[in-house]
């Protein structure tokens, strides 16, 4: 399969996030962003129980034993994710969420990657963080 | 029901935290995607998730504000679990090609901010319509810039 085929699939990839978004949006506005986060997960688990049965996981299964037991916290991490996304897009819009959490999402993962030693080229990662941080303060003059 | 009780800036604020929290449920979730792949570790968050979910349901039950003015939900508006869990599909497969996990992320990036944009100026699916000042173009523009820089820079 050509690249521009894989290019095609990782942009959807991108849209389905944002779609999955505004959908969990619109039922939060009628029900809460936390039953819209249950839905999100419970509907999403029996996809991929559809998913896994139909074309198998395709992944050896001896690496399940040395996973820790605390890595599967993040399950728990994402209700309070898909709750928190669905609460703010109604409030400040699609694209406002969807470029803030992406902002939240490299400044963290910069001070995690210098925080657990990743190796990486200081001056990328301080003008990255420096271009978003920026970003955020002109654009909140046009929201205020 | 949408009153700006909270400031924009305790929203800016917010919203850049749950980026925070993105940030460590990949950590969490990669954990195991590395002994189980990536479709079980999806299958297993959501699993988790759904149970976390109803636990927290049930707490803050009595909590629960009274929604005597709210509008029923339509039907589909309870599917957005599908296109979630389907982005695994799609980001598992692009990653063991040439893009590998910079492209997809930088893709996905791109795919998120083409539909956020669409979605306000049509205001898609329920949601309100927006109109985008220049000026939240341009600060678009930098933080995507700037996540782009993170991303194919940021690392050895």
């Amino acid at each position: 399969m050509g690249i521009w085929f894989y290019v095609l699939l990782a942009f959807a990839a991108g849209l389905l996030v944002g779609l999955s978004r505004q959908i969990n949006g619109r039922l939060s506005l009628s029900t809460s962003p936390l039953e819209s986060s249950f839905w999100n997960h419970a509907i999403g688990f029996v996809v991929l129980c559809v998913v896994a049965l139909s074309i198998g996981w395709s992944h050896p299964q001896d690496g399940l034993a040395d996973i820790p037991l605390t890595a599967y916290a993040g399950g728990a991490v994402g209700v309070v994710f898909i709750a928190s996304s669905s609460w703010l897009i109604a409030r400040i819009g699609a694209a406002q969420t969807a470029v803030l959490v992406i902002a939240g999402q490299m400044v963290s993962s910069v001070i995690l990657d210098i925080a657990m030693g990743t190796a990486g080229i200081a001056w990328a990662r301080t003008l990255g963080v420096t271009l978003i941080l920026a970003g955020i303060f002109y654009g909140r003059r046009a929201r205020d | 029901m949408m009153q700006n009780t909270t400031s924009k800036t305790h929203l800016i604020l917010i919203a850049f935290l749950t980026g925070g929290l993105l940030t460590i449920m990949t950590l969490f979730n990669g954990r195991v995607a590395l002994g189980g792949g990536a479709i079980f570790s999806s299958w297993v968050a959501h699993g988790v998730g759904t149970v976390a979910a109803i636990i927290a349901l049930i707490v803050l039950f009595r909590r629960r504000p009274k929604g005597g003015t709210r509008s029923r939900a339509p039907f589909w508006a309870y599917l957005g679990g599908i296109s979630g869990a389907l982005t695994v599909i799609l980001t598992s497969t692009t990653v063991n090609t040439s893009l590998a996990l910079s492209g997809t992320i930088a893709l996905g990036l791109a795919g998120q901010m083409v539909f956020g944009l669409g979605a306000d100026v049509l205001g898609l699916f329920g949601l309100p319509k927006r109109r985008l000042a220049p000026r939240e173009l341009v600060s678009f523009a930098m933080i995507c810039a700037g996540s782009l820089i993170i991303i194919y820079l940021g690392r050895v």
